[in-house]
This record gives C-alpha cells, structure tokens and sequence, in this order.
C-alpha cells in the first residue's frame, strides 16, 4: 500500500497535539461546594478499584476524537494498493460475452467475473476519465460510449448477458477500439474476455492493450454435432461427442426420441479432438425430434444437450432458373430430399439462376452460377481467361472436403464482390466463389459456367453442391439453426399469422410484431435461446403448417481453454497484451472516510451517553 | 420563625415519652419520684425525719406501725435540642440549617406550650451556644431569638461535642438530635448519646441536592468543611452508584439507631416544616 499525497500525514501531526491540548485544557474541572465529600468519597473508592478501565473509559471521547482525525489524515492522503488495472483516462472495455463465458469454472461463471472485473476497471477510472463498452460475442454492441457517468457504465455492465451466437471476433470490435483510441491519448484497451477469441493480425492498436484472463480450467467435454438424415425408409441419427480438455472423461450419452429415452452410450473421451466419439444409429421414420444429452454436469453446460429435428418425408423446394443444365439437374437430384421446381410448392426457399439473370429475383435465398450482368449485389466487368482456383480458407464449412486444385475452368466473369460478400474461392485477386448475407437472403455466387470446367466431373462437384444447398436452406428442409441465425421460413401467401413456441414455453408470434412477414418470408431473430422452436403458420385462425427447428450450441464456443496472453499489435511495437507491471491503483479513501462517519457517529453517541440513558429509563417508564 | 397559625397548631401538640422522667420543678409529665398529686403511687415506712402529715392513719390503726402513703410525683420533663450548625449544615435548598433551625423551634414551643424545660445547645466550632432552661410559654420568645440567631461554621466535631454535653446535663430527657450526619464519626456520636437516659430521637436532615445531586461533567467538588476535595467525572452511572451509596449508609444509621433504642427520622428539606411535624412526626409517634 502507498499514499498518493503523503505531505497530508503532516496535519495529524498539528491536529493531534491540538486536540490532546484542547482536552487537557477542558479537564481543568469546574469547582462546586458541596456540604460533605463524606459520601462522595465511598463512591470515589468503589470506582478507583478498577481505575485503569476507568480512567480508558473516560478518556474514551479523546481517543474516539484522535482515531476519527487519524482516519481523515490517513483519506486524505489518499492510500491505494497497486493491482493489475489500468492507468488511462479513456478507456475502452472490450468484453467477451460469448457462450464460453457460461463455464462455472469461476463460480458463479466467468461472465460474471469478467462483469466484477470490468466494474473493478470502472472503479480505477480516475476523476474525469470516460469509458467505451464494447461486447464481443454474437453481433457487436456498444451499450456505452465514451461515458463518464460511472452509474451509466455500472448499470451497461450489470445489464450484460450472454450471447448464444456467433463466434468470438474481435476483429471488428478491435478496429473500433482503434478507431477510439486515436482520438485521445491517454487511451487503453482493456479485453477481459477467456481468450478463445479469433484475433486479427492487421490492426495496429494506437494505445495499450491489456488483457484480463478469465477463467481457469479447460475440462468440458461437448455434444460436438447432431444429426437426423432422413434415408428413404428409416432416418439415422449422427451424434458427436468431443473432448476439449487435457484429460480423459468417461460420460454417459442418452439418446431421447420424442421424450422417450432410447438408448444409452457410455463413452470413453480422449483429450484429443481427432478421437471424438461418434454414434451413428437407425432410428425409426416416425420418430419427429431427438435430444442427446449428457449424463452429469461438466463446466459448460450449454454443450451437453442437443436436439435434432426429423426431416423425414420433407422436402427441400428448389426452384432452379436456367436455359438447361443437366449437370446441376443431376447433381441436385442425387441430394436427398429435394424437390426441383416443384408446381404444388407454394414459396421456394432457395432459388437457383444459371447464367442468365432475370429481371427480379424471388424470395429467398439465391444461388448464381456463371452470372452474365451485374446485379444490385455485384458487378460483372469483364471476363477470366484460365483462371487457377485457390481457397482463401480451408475452415470454412461450405468448403469442407472439398479440394478444387485439380479443377480447371475456361474462362470466369470477373465479379466485382460487394461489402456483404466472404470470397473463399480467388484467382488472382478475383473471386471465384463468395458467399453471403445482404438483405436478409443469403447469397452464394459461382463466378464460372459450370460448362465452361470441369468441375461437374470431380468428386468435388456434388460435395460443393451439397454444403452450397446446406449454406442456403440450412437443415435441408429446416431442422438446424446456429443461436442467433435468422429463421426465415418462405410462406404461402394466404399465411395470416405465424407463432413461434420458443425452448421456454413462451410465445411470439407475428400479429405482436415478434416475427415479421415480408416478402413472401417469416423472419425471426430472436433465437439466441438453446432448444426446439416449434413454428405454426396460420390461415385464418387454422392451423396450416408446422414446422420446428433445433437450436443447438455452437461447437466453436467449446473449447474454453483460457488463454494466458492474447498477441495483438500495438503502435508501441508490443505484442503481448499481459499486464506485465501493476499499475492500477485501487484507492481505499472511500472506506477510511466511512469508516470515519461512524467512528463520528460513536464519538456522538458516547458524548450523548447520559441522555441516551434517560431518554430509555423515560422510555421505560 | 414560624407562622401564627402554625403555632396554634403546635399548641395541640405534646411530646410522646415512653418513661417517666425526672425533672426540677412541678411539672405535668409523670416522675419517677414520689411527690404531691393526686395519684396514689405506694406505702413505706415510716423513718424520722418524714413528714407526719403523710402517714396513713388508717393503716395505723390496722398495723400498729406508721407507714407513709406516697404519690406519684408530677414534674417538668427536660428537652434537649441539639443542633448541628456546621458549616455542611448552611448549604442546600431548601436550606437545612433554616430547616433545622425552624424544626427544633417548633418542638421546643411543642414543649414550651407543654410546661416543659427546653435546652438548646448548638454544635458546632464557634464559642459553645446554648439557651439552657427556658420554660413556660413566655420562654417562647427566647428560644425564637436564639434560634434566629444560631450562626453556622466550621467543622463538626459531632462525636466530641455530644460527649461534652451528654456530660453536663443535669436531668435527661426527650433528645433531638437534628443533624446531617456528615461526619465520619456519626457512630461515637450516636453512642455518646446512649450513655445517659436519654430518649434520642435523631432527625438526619438532607438536601434535596445531597440526596439527587444533579451533576454532569468534570467536577472537582469542595468540601464545605474544608475537607478533601473530589475529582469527579460525573455521569448517570457515577450518580446512580452515589444514590446507591446514599440509600445504603442511611439505612445503616437507621439500623444503627434502631439498635440503641433511638428513634430515627429520616428528612428531606423538600418537605416544609409544617407537614413533617403535623403529619410525619405524628406517624412517627414523636410528637401526639
């Protein structure tokens, strides 16, 4: 502990001797005559048999008065302790709020230690000094902007929650913090977070970035993937168990069809994520939904439980727009489930346009191949002779398994990406395939004729078709959603009302704004709850169709191994984001000042003690 | 000194006493000598020398031998004031010397009024004042004199006094002893009294002010007589302990008088004069 100002010492050393005086001056006592000390000095003698309490007890009011000057002297001089804080006047909070902060390995859980860090942070702020709030973990939220109001921060931090959804990406939150920082010197970056966050490596951070580990262990073991394939006469469900900690678990899986338990797996988890355990089993056709869980409790919980949503008997609507292509007609029928330009189907949720662009587009998600002329999602300028396929990242899942080196292609468009787009495929530069969301359809663009390479001929071909189809109508016909993914359902349009019953039993429903239909689509995004989301649609007061979709946790959010340092580049040329020396200072005056308001309070009350006392014996009476 | 209609409230009045005493002169209260009245007390024989015109000569003719047919003897009684004029005594509020002083003239007139013979004698360090021997109504007005003009100062030297006087006097009687008691020989003084017939009624005066004090703060408290002064740091719990310590050493004079046949009178100078001898004294079986 140090003091800040310790020339405030000082004053005890005139105020104390003050006081002593004042007191020994007071005690010259004030004479009275009485008839006889007779009496007086049997009373005397009683009290003088225990004279050293008494003589503490009367001095008691100067020793109150000295310890109340003491406490203000020692305020006053502004005592701190040194901890791992921050020293900035402006200082902007990136907090982690993803579904890893849910582990209890930090009871109550790490979300709420990272909150008790952040108020620490807010409570180091010195005098004047302002904060930015900034939470990463599903879509990125400023609840508080270079506030100086530190009710407002408290209350922004308290009211905090967990996000289901979407990774970890600091990316987006780190070019804010850089944007912020530049604008004031004195500006630090503080990241309390576990550290399973995917980091960027091209932002340079014009202040210092510290980093608040949270969290302390890495044993959870997960439900890493579900599914329900629906075959021609019985479904199979794919249940995927993972160990992401440094240890071996053996955990019990049981299966529930509709409630009912099925069966039961004891599995053995290796530490390792290549030995994960599968489980592949026939279930029967009629069977509607399925929940796996594990048996027990481990530190994230959320991972322990998954559900699948039968799509037996379903089928996908495409609707494909081209001049003829029997490659893609091909293709798209060795998938299970679907059925292309189907009459009878009110709304198609994915739309195929091969070549030649229509005037508008239907609802739903859309799939180029081979666009001839720009759209208002990207521009078409020229053409690619020979280009060389190379994915800009093998992570990706529309482009697992898949390998497009062998792949040759004639000639390409030279597309033009919009902001919306992820390109995975590039050939110098131009994007051969991309991906996206922009105006609540995703999009897909294939930037050559599938006549013009030789991609039809590969094995790749029906793989790309197939992750493609699962990008666009997740689930096939709809069964899976990732928390927070919009569910967006194509509707007839005869469809007068949809409701929503959410994992909790509660209700949304469309006439209360809670789902929207535009365009021939239900929209809902509030699914960032786990569980089943069971949809009716409506015509006219009857019920017309149902439909339900499992929200499970995102496996991404399962390894929760906490990261001692996080490596992000700072304009001062570090790295490490560690705090390497203590330079926060937790100022304790508050306490000391309170603790003088009671001692003040006491002093008061002994003073008063004959007053006190009759004031009881009159209430005794 | 005292209110006309006191006093002829006082004339009703006469002083208990449990025995018969002696006296000088020709008196109302029963004697223990054998004198002329009209109550038949005893025979004797008949020695030379008495006076024949006793002897019964009834009894004469009966026994052949002169015996004496004696009466009861009615005399005067001696009451005895003694006041405490210390100086503790000139303090309070009442103030309990005036108290004392207002007291013990009353019952003296009680007396007086009674053909009894009042002594006063004052204690304290000034030249010894005593009025000794006033009898009659008419001695009323000495007595009221003396009483106004008893001047209070200087220690007590209450057991020493007592003793002095307890010595001198001639014929006991009724005793009032009104006093503070404040003195650390309150016991011998007592005792003194005891060692002659006399029958002791002690009147303990105390001031509101001693018996409640009413203090708060740091007090160094002198002593009226000069004695040790006190350091005080008065609080309830220091006064609580006083009135406790009060209540206990009255009880024990209580004690101590009852013990000596005295008859004890505890007083608050709050109390006028008045009530106390009309109501107080009466229950008390001091005064009738």
């Amino acid at each position: 502990m140090s003091l800040i100002s310790p020339l405030a010492l000082l004053a005890a050393a005139i105020i104390g001797p003050i006081i002593v005086a004042m007191y020994l001056l007071k005690l010259r006592r004030e004479e009275r005559t009485v008839s006889s000390t007779f009496l007086w000095q049997q009373v005397i003698r009683d009290v003088e048999a225990n004279a050293p309490w008494q003589k503490l007890r009367y001095n008691l009011l100067l020793l109150l008065q000295i310890l109340l000057m003491l406490l203000l002297v020692f305020a006053l001089a502004r005592p701190f302790f040194a901890t791992q804080g921050i020293s900035g006047r402006n200082l902007i909070i990136i907090l982690d709020r993803s579904a890893s902060m849910a582990a209890s390995d930090t009871p109550p859980s790490r979300l709420d230690t990272a909150k008790a860090t952040a108020l620490q942070l807010i409570d180091q702020l010195p005098d004047g000094g302002r904060a930015t709030l900034i939470l990463v973990g599903g879509t990125l939220e400023v609840p508080a902007a270079a506030s100086g109001d530190r009710r407002e921060l408290r209350a922004a931090i308290q009211a905090v929650a967990l996000a289901n959804g979407g990774g970890s990406d600091l990316a987006q939150a780190l070019s804010l913090a850089a944007a912020l920082a530049a604008r004031d010197e004195q500006s630090e970056v503080a990241i309390i977070s576990d550290g399973n966050l995917s980091l960027p490596n091209d932002i340079r951070v014009p202040a210092r970035v510290s980093y608040f580990p949270i969290g302390n262990s890495s044993e959870n073991s997960g439900i890493s993937a579900i599914a329900l394939e629906a075959g021609q006469n019985s479904q199979t469900l794919f249940v995927q168990v993972s160990n992401y900690g440094s240890q071996a678990v053996e955990r019990r899986l049981n299966l529930y069809l509709d409630g009912a338990l099925f069966n039961a797996y004891t599995l053995n988890l290796a530490p390792d994520l290549n030995q994960s355990q599968n489980i592949v089993v026939d279930v029967p056709p009629t069977v509607q939904q399925v929940e796996a869980r594990l048996a027990g409790s481990d530190v994230l919980p959320a991972d322990d439980r998954a559900f699948a949503i039968s799509t037996f008997g379903s089928q996908l609507n495409v609707r494909l727009l081209s001049s003829g292509n029997h490659f893609l007609e091909t293709g798209l029928s060795l998938l299970p489930n679907i059925s292309l330009n189907n009459p009878n189907a009110s709304a198609a949720p994915l739309s195929i346009i091969d070549g030649a662009i229509p005037d508008s587009f239907p609802a739903g998600n859309l799939l180029f191949i081979g666009p001839l002329r720009s759209t208002d999602y990207f521009s078409v300028t020229g053409q690619i002779d020979f280009p060389s396929l190379r994915a800009v990242s093998n992570s990706d899942p529309v482009l697992k398994n898949i390998s497009l080196s062998e792949v040759s292609v004639l000639k390409a468009a030279r597309i033009v990406p919009g902001s919306w787009a992820r390109v995975l495929v590039t050939s110098d530069g131009a994007p051969m395939l991309m991906v996206g969301e922009r105006d609540g359809r995703r999009i897909a663009v294939l930037a050559f004729d599938l006549h013009n390479s030789d991609l039809p001929l590969q094995i790749a071909f029906p793989l790309l078709l197939s992750n493609l189809i699962e990008y666009l109508a997740p689930g096939g016909s709809g069964a899976q959603l990732s928390p927070s993914q919009t569910l967006a359902l194509p509707l007839d349009p005869s469809i007068t009302e949809v409701r929503i019953s959410r994992p909790d039993r509660s209700q949304a429903s469309s006439g209360s704004g809670a789902i929207q239909i535009r365009a021939g689509q239900a929209i809902y995004a509030d699914t960032d709850m786990l569980g089943i989301y069971h949809l009716e649609a409506l015509r006219d007061g009857s019920v017309v169709q149902r439909r339900s979709y499992a929200v499970n946790a995102d496996p991404q959010e399962s390894p929760i191994r906490p990261q001692a340092d996080l490596r992000i580049p700072q304009t001062s040329g570090a790295e490490s984001t560690t705090a390497r020396n203590r330079d926060g200072r937790q100022e304790i005056w508050r306490w000391l000042a309170l603790a003088a308001l009671i001692v003040l309070v006491i002093e008061w009350l002994v003073y008063q003690r004959n007053g006190l006392v009759l004031l009881r014996q009159r209430w005794m009476r | 000194m005292l209110d006309p209609s006191f006093l002829r409230k006082l004339d009703r009045l006469s002083l208990i006493t449990r025995r018969a005493m002696r006296g000088e002169l020709q008196g109302e209260r029963r004697s223990p000598r054998r004198g002329a009245s009209v109550e038949f007390a005893d025979f004797r024989p008949y020695a030379s020398g008495d006076d024949i015109r006793q002897i019964d000569w009834n009894l004469y003719a009966r026994a052949e031998r002169f015996y004496l047919k004696l009466f009861v003897a009615e005399e005067e009684l001696n009451l005895h004031l003694l006041i405490d004029t210390s100086a503790s005594m000139d303090w309070g509020e009442p103030n309990k010397l005036r108290y004392a002083q207002q007291l013990a003239a009353a019952l003296g007139y009680i007396a007086l009024s009674n053909l009894d013979r009042v002594s006063v004698h004052a204690i304290g360090t000034g030249s010894a004042q005593s009025l000794s021997g006033v009898r009659g109504k008419r001695g009323a007005i000495p007595l009221f004199n003396f009483m106004q003009n008893l001047q209070a100062g200087g220690t007590t030297q209450l057991a020493q006094r007592c003793r002095q006087y307890v010595m001198n006097v001639r014929n006991p009687g009724p005793l009032l002893l009104c006093s503070d008691l404040l003195d650390p020989n309150w016991r011998e003084a007592l005792t003194a009294l005891t060692t002659r017939p006399f029958e002791v009624t002690v009147m303990h005066i105390l001031a509101p002010q001693e018996l409640n004090p009413e203090l708060e703060g740091e007090f160094k408290l002198n002593d009226a007589e000069g004695g040790p002064s006190i350091e005080v740091s008065a609080d309830s719990s220091l006064l609580e302990r006083y009135r406790a310590n009060l209540a206990a050493w009255q009880r024990e004079v209580e004690s101590y008088c009852n013990g000596r046949n005295m008859t004890y009178v505890a007083i608050d100078t709050a109390l006028p004069v008045e009530e106390l001898v009309i109501s107080q004294l009466r229950s008390r079986r001091v005064v009738r």
